[in-house]
């Protein structure tokens, strides 16, 4: 029997991807799925964490420059023996350096140079800059629909957009993986879309636009803040 | 070198029981570690789960018969036969096993969600079961040339 089929029974003990986003309650709570993923061995779990983290963009530090980012994901790539696996993060950093870039360009920034963005794009981005897919329309057909959603300042719309596309990425190495690990971590981070989703609440965007707030009158300590006592 | 020839003959003769024990072994594995992980996400319908489990226990019985059929007097005369038809029927049902194990899995694991596929999403299996019954019937009708 080959290793993959001891993931037959954790991939089946989980309800459908599909279902996390048709369901109005989440079918599995983050309690109950750490509870089925605990039957993995302790490098699986180790790996998994290690892909979690490297995606979540709660582990990053706004503070990081490009450099320690770029660093981190390259020590993390090799610890990773899955070749989907690594795809997947090469993917989605790719993802991130051309909306970076986009973002950069609507803020009236001029090409970027230098050690910038992660993975084989970032060269091609800076050489095409005024472009507005950046000549990315063959491998990034969503950049078109991303740079309109900015254009028409939607960021709720875009938001949902960039979760579809990453989903798709998701669904596209799933197709191939049905009961081994890989299978497993996809699962994982198609529910991790899912709560991201869900959770983007007024709540959570409230502490959100807090914790930026906080950040940017760091560099203003004598300013008096509305309500707040002399 | 007769009495390898004679070996081989053997090896034939117990071949399909064995690749078809080790077929089935793998595959109701396969297919039972599905329906318990099934049966922790669903609230009913434990029995459907554990009946497709046994559906590659087929491949053993399958294995058996063909070795019964071509269990006789080995001599250097039919033992080439004896052994490329017992390997290779052998083979043929281990891979068979393995697969469906895979199949009925796969149909576990889609039927869980939606129980209205549950007939349509045996099809796979029922077809590579197809292919283990040619597999089969083959090995009996070419065996009958053997001289005993």
């Amino acid at each position: 029997m080959s290793e993959s089929d001891l993931y037959t029974a954790l991939v089946t003990s989980l309800p459908s991807s599909e279902r996390l986003f048709v369901a109005k309650q989440p079918p599995l709570s983050r309690l109950r799925l750490n509870k089925r993923l605990s039957t993995l061995s302790r490098e699986d779990a180790q790996t998994l964490t290690l892909v979690e983290r490297l995606l979540s963009w709660s582990e990053y530090d706004m503070a990081d420059d490009i450099g320690t980012v770029i660093a981190r994901t390259k020590t993390a790539l090799r610890d990773i023996g899955q070749p989907t696996l690594r795809t997947i993060i090469e993917e989605r950093m790719e993802l991130r350096t051309a909306v970076a870039a986009l973002r950069m360009r609507n803020r009236g920034d001029t090409a970027p140079t230098g050690n910038w963005g992660y993975g084989r794009w970032t060269q091609h981005i800076a050489g095409n800059w005024t472009d507005p897919t950046f000549r990315l329309d063959a491998s990034m057909p969503w950049l078109r629909q991303t740079q309109a959603l900015m254009d028409r300042k939607d960021p709720l719309e875009l938001e949902r957009h960039l979760l579809e596309v990453t989903f798709r990425q998701l669904q596209r190495h799933a197709a191939r993986h049905q009961f081994d690990f890989e299978a497993v971590v996809i699962y994982v981070l198609k529910w991790n879309i899912f709560d991201r989703w869900a959770q983007s609440n007024s709540e959570a965007a409230a502490r959100r636009f807090a914790d930026l707030s906080l950040d940017a009158l760091r560099d203003f300590p004598d300013l008096i803040l509305e309500g707040e006592a002399q | 070198m007769t009495e390898f020839v004679i070996a081989l003959g053997w090896l034939g003769i117990f071949a399909p029981m064995a690749l078809g024990a080790v077929a089935s072994s793998i595959g109701c594995s396969i297919a039972g570690q599905a329906s318990i992980g099934a049966m922790l996400e669903t609230e009913g319908g434990y029995g459907r789960f554990v009946g497709i489990s046994a559906f590659p226990s087929t491949f053993v019985i399958y294995g058996i018969v063909i070795m019964f059929t071509l269990n006789r007097e080995v001599t250097a005369t039919n033992a080439g036969g004896l052994f490329g038809i017992g390997l290779l029927a052998g083979i043929a049902l281990l891979y068979c096993g393995i697969w469906q194990g895979r199949a009925c899995a796969a149909a576990i694991n889609a039927s869980k969600e939606k129980p209205e596929i549950f007939g349509l999403a045996l099809a796979p299996a029922a077809i590579i079961e197809g292919f283990g019954v040619f597999a089969f019937v083959f090995a009996l009708v070419v065996s009958a040339g053997i001289p005993a």
